[in-house]
């Protein structure tokens, strides 16, 4: 039905370039009353830093670092997080991740997390741009035990807006599949492919925005959010909340308008935990 | 079984008088219709060709498809089952996949089979087919044709259109539900995917909005 036609899913060249790698692997714990790192791994072009407290807090902000600079085809970052029992870690990225031009293969962005008794982990990565022939796969499988808590974004930016940088074509596939306590209890595939602009304009899709956000919580009376996020997020989107879990989503023209919804309704869902302060307007 | 007798079973389960109350959802177009996204027949048909090329309808054939499989080779769809309901976004869609899921086992019981827990809707469906020697595309077919003609029914009531808009809504969706069923007979879970990001925030703002004849 779309006229694909510029935006070939198999480009004729394909040249064989060095590619990005980044592992990082990481396990937090609770000692004395505190989120403490308890191992870490990281290798190739992926790094974590850990921000020296201010105040004694329980939590403890972990913020991963892409240090080359934006992901293109072939290119694989890969995370593992572990938050071991009673544990409270909050996990955001430096930068925005930046997905560039491929010659055909996907960028892969792969993320475990598991989360332990009585133990909660915020997911909160900064937008991902995909910028014109950028091809993103991309996937969020968690574990969750019966009494843990997650708290995810992920928000894409469909080229920026601001610099005229639209994106024409491109592949972005983000699947989620989560579960609790063994049972898949929510699962999503967000799949934009071919002629990107095209579809971004169609009113069952994104009506023309070029960002947007899918916010989860998955916890104890996520109901009892569901009305003040729901105006944190005011007309640009919706959120509802059934079995255990509040779920929203949101489109808006550019980041910054986005950010100034998703801030908010993301300070709510932390539940009296600090935002990190690259999510703070 | 025949051709014939295949045919008219799906005639049955999915025709508007079998009782799986589709009639009262409108799955979340009835807050598109109130913020004037959809309009006339034009924005009708644009709207549910979206959700059968990329949207939960698609999403819904490759389930019917893959439980379609799982019955085949004598499985209960419990695993398929549940990605279904997982992949439910919103409360009023997880509503309408367990309650009309429901209510066609238990009126499909009329045609004999093994009893099954309750599935959700496309589920339960593909279950059914595969159990009753009805093949996999002509299912995907009824299904995405009820599905379609559900949406549009609600529509004629709400925008309003009148039949003959429907109809020819309808009419013009056929290339569309044959080329997404014959995608959707040779698909996998890996085909899995939708795009109708705006679709979902209707139904989540359905929740709330003032008036409404629907349940969802």
């Amino acid at each position: 039905m779309y006229a694909d036609i510029l935006c070939s899913e198999t480009p004729a060249t394909k040249l064989r370039m060095q590619r990005a790698e980044g592992l990082v692997r990481v396990a937090l714990h609770r000692k004395a009353g505190a989120t403490r790192v308890r191992e870490l791994l990281q290798s190739g072009c992926t790094k974590l830093r850990l921000p020296t407290k201010l105040v004694s807090q329980a939590s403890q902000e972990a913020i991963l670092i892409n240090t080359a600079g934006g992901l293109t085809g072939g290119d694989r970052i890969e995370t593992e997080i572990l938050a071991v029992n009673g544990s409270d870690a909050i996990v955001t990225t430096q930068a925005c991740e930046r997905i560039y031009r491929s010659t055909g293969d996907m960028a892969t962005v792969a993320t475990r997390l598991t989360v332990e008794e009585n133990a909660r982990l915020a997911w909160l990565p900064q937008e991902t741009i995909l910028f014109n022939e950028g091809r993103l796969a991309r996937t969020l499988d968690v574990q969750l035990h019966a009494n843990a808590e997650l708290l995810a974004v992920e928000a894409v930016l469909f080229g920026r807006k601001a610099m005229n940088e639209a994106v024409r074509c491109g592949s972005f596939h983000d699947r989620w599949r989560i579960r609790r306590d063994g049972k898949l209890v929510f699962a999503d595939d967000v799949r934009l492919e071919g002629n990107i602009a095209e579809k971004l304009a169609r009113p069952c899709f994104f009506g023309n925005q070029m960002a947007m956000a899918t916010l989860l919580l998955i916890g104890d009376d996520t109901e009892q959010l569901l009305q003040p996020v729901r105006e944190a997020i005011d007309d640009l989107g919706g959120a509802t909340a059934f079995e255990g879990k509040l779920v929203a989503r949101m489109t808006a023209p550019d980041s910054l308008v986005l950010r100034r919804h998703l801030e908010p309704a993301l300070a709510i869902l932390m539940r009296g935990r600090t935002l990190p302060k690259v999510w703070q307007i | 079984m025949t051709d014939q007798r295949s045919l008219l079973r799906l005639m049955s389960w999915l025709s508007p008088a079998f009782p799986v109350g589709a009639f009262a959802y409108s799955h979340g177009i009835e807050r598109a219709i109130h913020d004037g996204l959809i309009r006339d027949r034009a924005t009708l048909a644009d709207w549910i060709r979206d959700l059968l090329e990329a949207g939960s309808a698609w999403n819904d054939a490759v389930l019917l498809a893959e439980s379609w499989r799982d019955a085949a080779v004598g499985g209960d769809g419990a695993a398929v089952a549940e990605l279904a309901l997982a992949m439910a976004t919103t409360r009023e869609r997880h509503m309408e996949t367990t309650l009309q899921g429901a209510a066609f086992g238990e009126a499909a019981a009329a045609w004999g089979g093994d009893s099954n827990s309750p599935l959700p809707y496309p589920v339960a469906v593909g279950v059914m087919a595969a159990r009753q020697s009805v093949a996999l595309e002509p299912a995907v077919i009824a299904y995405l044709h009820a599905f379609a003609s559900n949406l549009i029914q609600a529509a004629v009531r709400l925008v309003p259109l009148g039949q003959r808009d429907g109809v020819a809504v309808l009419a013009g969706l056929e290339s569309t539900i044959l080329e997404r069923a014959g995608r959707a007979a040779s698909s996998t879970l890996d085909d899995l995917g939708s795009a109708a990001f705006r679709s979902d925030i209707m139904s989540m703002q359905h929740e709330t909005q003032y008036s409404r004849v629907f349940r969802s």
